[in-house]
């Protein structure tokens, strides 16, 4: 063993004092501040992580107490300060624990658990998706559950208008081919209701004058209404498969005001003016098919007029919307559609009017045109104070058009 | 003059001041002192006196006692392991020169880690120690008060001296009631072992005024106090004696020693002599030795002893009759043959006393054949 030996100024010692734990603690210090530092960028890190997820997030406690949250929540929920309260009274005004909670299965079952409900929110139900994963220590023994609640009110609102879409078009289809079987009994109703027409004058020399003119004014009421059955048939093969269309650029307010001239022809009795025409006049041409649209223009009209018959005006507004749209919206302020209606109204064959008035084919068409244009249709109304079809079509450049 | 260092720590004295034992630890920090202490003083009920005391404190303890005198390094890596796993944070030691230098030592390791070996030497502590409290229950060892302690290297048959400042206590709690369970020849040998290290302090290289001024006041109340002390054991001499012992042990600490501690630890280490005895054997001789290179000093203390003014040379020389004269009147050996039967022995005693740090400071050169010729006048 070396050991140095001590010197005399060693044992004096002046540059060594009894060693104290300063510089130890300021070493701690500077180790701690670092690993702080350390901790918060982390922190900062996962916060960054929890902030980026766009569901509703809360963690519960064992005994459903909300532990945390992050910001989504306060885009749905109403408690200001939910931390601490019970989960199933800030997240559905329950005072106990709701049937099928979750997050007791979760629990439970120590698994992952997912389940859709719809929880009203301001006075509309949103549909919540929402997934329940135990929080686990360590040692793998739950402490809590991971809450998130997806809205997907939007995704059911597009999966009802899909599956509507799909209906519409199977009931299209199911009435085109009806209406083919129809043809052929119709026409040889007509054709022979023609014959004995033709007929008549030999028959009016045998007969008695009077039976006569009876059979003659039976079969023309028999043709005229074979001519109504034969445009019904020709309005659902329309439904069903849309004619040969005619596209070509157009004035969407032209055929607005071609329309009306025709409807105000109809309509003498009513005041001069209770159509009102808002036109916006630099409207973009847009390409479509002119009959169709003033098909489309008539129908809405026709409804208009129905609902205003007692009282009240129509306004025609047309607008751009963006670049890439113009729009149409007739609004009337007449009696207005209930509400459980609004959602069928574009269904074939749905119709509010008495019977013998409407066949029920009439919006189910406009929706086919407008969705063969590639463009939007939808309503809005309020019962006793009017309803508002929108028609929206996407105004098309003429190079994309060539492409097309 | 040159650049001087004098470092102490706090000091609390007088009879009844281990009362405070309890309030000082708690001070230091402590919730769970480390005893240490001896089975001589578990005997004599001072360790179950003080454990009462930090209980009365509400401060918990775990408790060490396997030290011997000349405590082994052995028993100072067994203490330090024990500290740790008990998780204790104040040392407080009771006892003699032994258990507070193993507690010194354990506070060491516990801290620093290694081999106590790895500290022989000087200043060679790198990291703080636990706070410790010493309770000195002899009036002799100075260890309480001491940057020093001595660990006997069992391999090397050495006692080792660890020097820092790191070392030095930082409260000493001295009740001279804790005498009063003493035997006389623990007394008179603890009294002469202070009565060394205030003579080898004074005589010392490095002693300073403020060195010097301790040394001699421990000298004046040894030689008053000690008899009286062993004849009435009153409180009045016991306290003196503490007195005398705690300034020895402020003058030994700043000053060091000199020849006769060198050759005390050697013999230490290679017999196992207990270290009082060694003193009155050699203290005669080695200040004869040193009287050429001291001459001043020395009759400055036999005009202290004896009161007489003669020529310096005579003086100084007066001034070992009367130690020599002192420690006839005790009845201790004074001859090294008792204590090494075997002269050859002195060969290698000395040649390991030559290499002691005490040796550095002793007021004349000395070769190790130096230090054999002042054995072989003592034995």
């Amino acid at each position: 063993m070396s050991q140095i030996k001590p010197s005399l100024q060693d044992l004096i010692g002046i540059e060594y004092i009894k060693l104290g734990f300063y510089r130890e603690l300021q070493e701690k210090i500077i180790e701690l501040q670092s690993s702080n530092l350390q901790l918060d960028i982390k922190q900062q890190h996962l916060q960054s992580i929890i902030d980026g997820i766009t569901d509703v997030m809360a963690t519960v406690s064992l005994d459903f107490k909300i532990t945390s949250i992050n910001r989504f929540y306060y885009d749905f929920f109403e408690e200001k300060d939910p931390i601490g309260k019970l989960c199933f009274n800030v997240f559905r005004q329950r005072n106990s624990v709701c049937p099928e909670c979750p997050i007791f299965t979760a629990l439970q079952t120590n698994q992952v658990q997912r389940q859709i409900v719809m929880i009203p929110i301001r006075g509309k139900i949103h549909h919540f998706e929402i997934t329940a994963s135990p929080l686990r220590k360590s040692d793998s023994y739950p402490i809590g559950v991971l809450i998130l609640k997806r809205d997907v009110t939007l995704e059911k609102e597009y999966q009802a208008k899909l599956y509507q879409a799909e209906k519409m078009s199977t009931i299209g289809l199911l009435a085109a081919s009806v209406a083919h079987e129809m043809n052929n009994p119709l026409t040889a109703i007509s054709g022979f209701a023609q014959g004995l027409r033709r007929k008549l004058p030999v028959l009016k020399k045998n007969l008695d004058k009077s039976v006569s003119d009876e059979i003659e004014e039976y079969l023309n009421i028999i043709l005229k209404e074979c001519k109504r059955c034969k445009d019904i048939v020709q309005n659902l093969l329309d439904l069903g498969r849309i004619r040969q269309q005619k596209m070509t650029l157009l004035d969407l307010n032209s055929i607005i005001i071609d329309t009306v001239q025709l409807i105000r022809h109809h309509s003498k009795k009513r005041k001069k003016d209770f159509i009102k025409l808002r036109l916006y006049k630099q409207l973009p041409m847009i390409y479509g098919d002119i009959s169709q649209l003033k098909q489309v223009v008539l129908n809405l009209l026709l409804n208009a007029l129905d609902a205003t018959e007692k009282k009240g005006d129509i306004i025609i507004t047309t607008s751009k919307v963006g670049k890439e749209l113009v729009e149409m919206s007739i609004q009337d302020s007449g009696v207005g559609i209930p509400k459980e209606y609004l959602d069928r109204l574009f269904e074939p064959f749905f119709t509010t009017k008495p019977l013998g008035r409407g066949t029920g084919i009439g919006l189910s068409t406009c929706y086919n045109i407008i969705k063969n244009h590639e463009g939007d249709i939808f309503v809005s109304s309020e019962l006793g104070k009017g309803t508002t079809f929108t028609v929206q079509l996407p105004i098309k450049s003429i190079i994309a058009l060539s492409s097309t | 003059m040159r650049v001087i260092k004098f470092s102490i720590p706090e000091i609390i004295f007088g009879i009844g001041s281990i009362n405070y034992v309890g309030l000082c630890a708690k001070q230091l920090g402590a919730k769970k002192i480390f005893l240490v202490s001896d089975p001589g003083l578990e005997q004599a009920g001072w360790v179950s006196k003080i454990i009462d005391l930090l209980q009365k404190d509400d401060l918990q303890y775990a408790y060490y006692s396997d030290i011997t005198t000349n405590p082994r390094d052995f028993q100072v890596h067994l203490g330090a392991e024990k500290y740790l796993s008990e998780q204790a944070d104040v040392v407080v030691a009771l006892g003699g020169g032994s258990p507070l230098d193993a507690a010194k030592g354990i506070a060491l390791i516990a801290s620093n880690g290694g081999q106590i070996r790895d500290y022989e030497g000087a200043n060679k502590i790198q990291k703080p120690l636990p706070p410790m409290l010493f309770i000195p229950s002899t009036a002799g060892s100075g260890s309480d008060i001491s940057q020093f302690a001595i660990i006997t290297d069992v391999e090397r048959q050495i006692k080792m001296s660890i020097i820092s400042r790191t070392l030095v206590p930082n409260i000493s709690i001295i009740d001279p009631y804790l005498l009063t369970t003493k035997d006389e020849k623990l007394i008179i040998s603890s009294a002469i072992d202070a009565l060394c290290h205030a003579i080898e302090s004074y005589l010392s290289k490095i002693a300073s005024p403020f060195t010097e001024s301790q040394s001699l006041l421990a000298i004046q109340i040894i030689f008053k106090n000690l008899k009286p002390a062993i004849e009435t054991r009153s409180l009045d001499h016991l306290c003196q004696l503490s007195i005398a012992s705690t300034s020895a042990g402020m003058a030994f600490s700043n000053a060091s020693l000199g020849a006769v501690h060198a050759l005390a630890h050697a013999l230490g280490g290679m017999f196992d002599t207990m270290h009082g005895l060694v003193h009155p054997v050699l203290l005669p001789h080695v200040m004869k030795f040193n009287l050429p290179s001291c001459k001043e000093k020395m009759a400055h203390i036999g005009k202290i002893l004896t009161g007489e003014n003669k020529p310096e040379y005579n003086t100084a020389m007066s001034a070992i009759e009367a130690i020599e004269r002192f420690f006839s009147t005790f009845n201790i050996n004074c001859r090294l043959s008792k204590i090494v039967k075997d002269k050859s022995k002195l060969e290698p005693v000395c040649k390991m006393a030559h290499n002691d740090a005490c040796l550095l400071t002793n007021p004349r050169e000395a070769t190790w054949e130096d230090l054999l010729a002042i054995c072989e006048e003592a034995w």
